[in-house]
């Protein structure tokens, strides 16, 4: 099985430990990962993960939009916490058309809300919705939650 | 060679930028109101070399009298902008065959 995780721009300090988390969590679930993110999100997290213990394949997200087609992916994970990120999330499942989840966070709670509108106005993704930002424990308990529903 | 859209605009500068760090939503509306006609396109589906991102349906807008194109373009820390430029007939025709509406 494969499963395509989606980061958005990195300014969001949870979202790397997060993406390494979630990498773990997925592999042990029997998914071959591949993280797609711009330049400096992935820069982030091959700092976090030197020897590449929790991460394998890592793409450029504007060249796997170009690229992705339906059937490549059985699972996609996005984290939405910008109006872009939503965007993104959105087209990637448009082209993937597989079994989707959206993480939404934002420490704005009127934009945890906008974003999970725009998720669920055009998507039949699997949302879960938090407030977070610095702190990545209450998307985490999330995280697990969903994943928790594909085992 | 057919039209890239990143490449026109890393080595151009006709083009116009009538809103930029902005939400998808907000320059959907400022598609809607400064194109003479829209035909609307799912996401990634490809316009100008480029898969188009955003929020269906999207508008992509033409301007027949100038023979320029509205379009949303998104990154992923800068938001969407929305982008004006020339392009000839057979790239609006292209547009105009992705209508869904």
């Amino acid at each position: 099985m494969k499963a395509l995780l989606l980061l958005g721009c990195p300014e969001t300090p949870s979202q790397t430990p997060l993406t390494i988390y979630a990498c773990d969590k997925l592999t042990k679930l029997g998914y071959d990962v591949t993280i797609a993110a711009n330049p400096a999100a992935k820069k982030l997290v091959m700092v976090s993960d030197p020897e590449k213990y929790y991460i394998d394949n890592l793409v450029d997200l504007e060249r796997s939009l170009g690229e992705v087609k339906k059937g490549d992916y059985d699972l996609l994970i996005g984290f939405v916490h910008k109006d872009a990120a939503a965007s993104f999330f959105v087209t990637f499942y448009h082209l993937l058309q597989t079994n989707s989840i959206a993480i939404v966070f934002e420490r704005d709670m009127d934009l945890v809300e906008e974003y999970t509108d725009m998720v669920a106005e055009s998507t039949d993704a699997k949302i879960v919705s938090v407030r977070a930002f610095h702190n990545p424990t209450p998307i985490k308990v999330q995280l697990d939650k969903v994943l928790k529903e594909l085992e | 060679m057919s039209f890239c859209l990143d490449t026109y605009l890393q080595q151009s500068d006709n083009y116009e930028v009538h809103a930029s760090k902005a939400g998808f939503k907000d320059c959907a509306m400022i598609i809607r109101f400064k194109a003479d006609e829209i035909i609307y396109i799912n996401p990634g589906d490809e316009v100008l070399g480029v898969r188009v991102i955003g929020i269906p349906p999207i508008p992509i807008g033409i301007d027949d009298k100038k023979g320029t194109v509205f379009i949303p373009y998104t990154k992923p820390c800068h938001g969407t902008s929305v982008v004006e430029l020339p392009v000839d007939t057979e790239e609006m025709d292209n547009i105009r065959k992705l209508n869904t509406q």
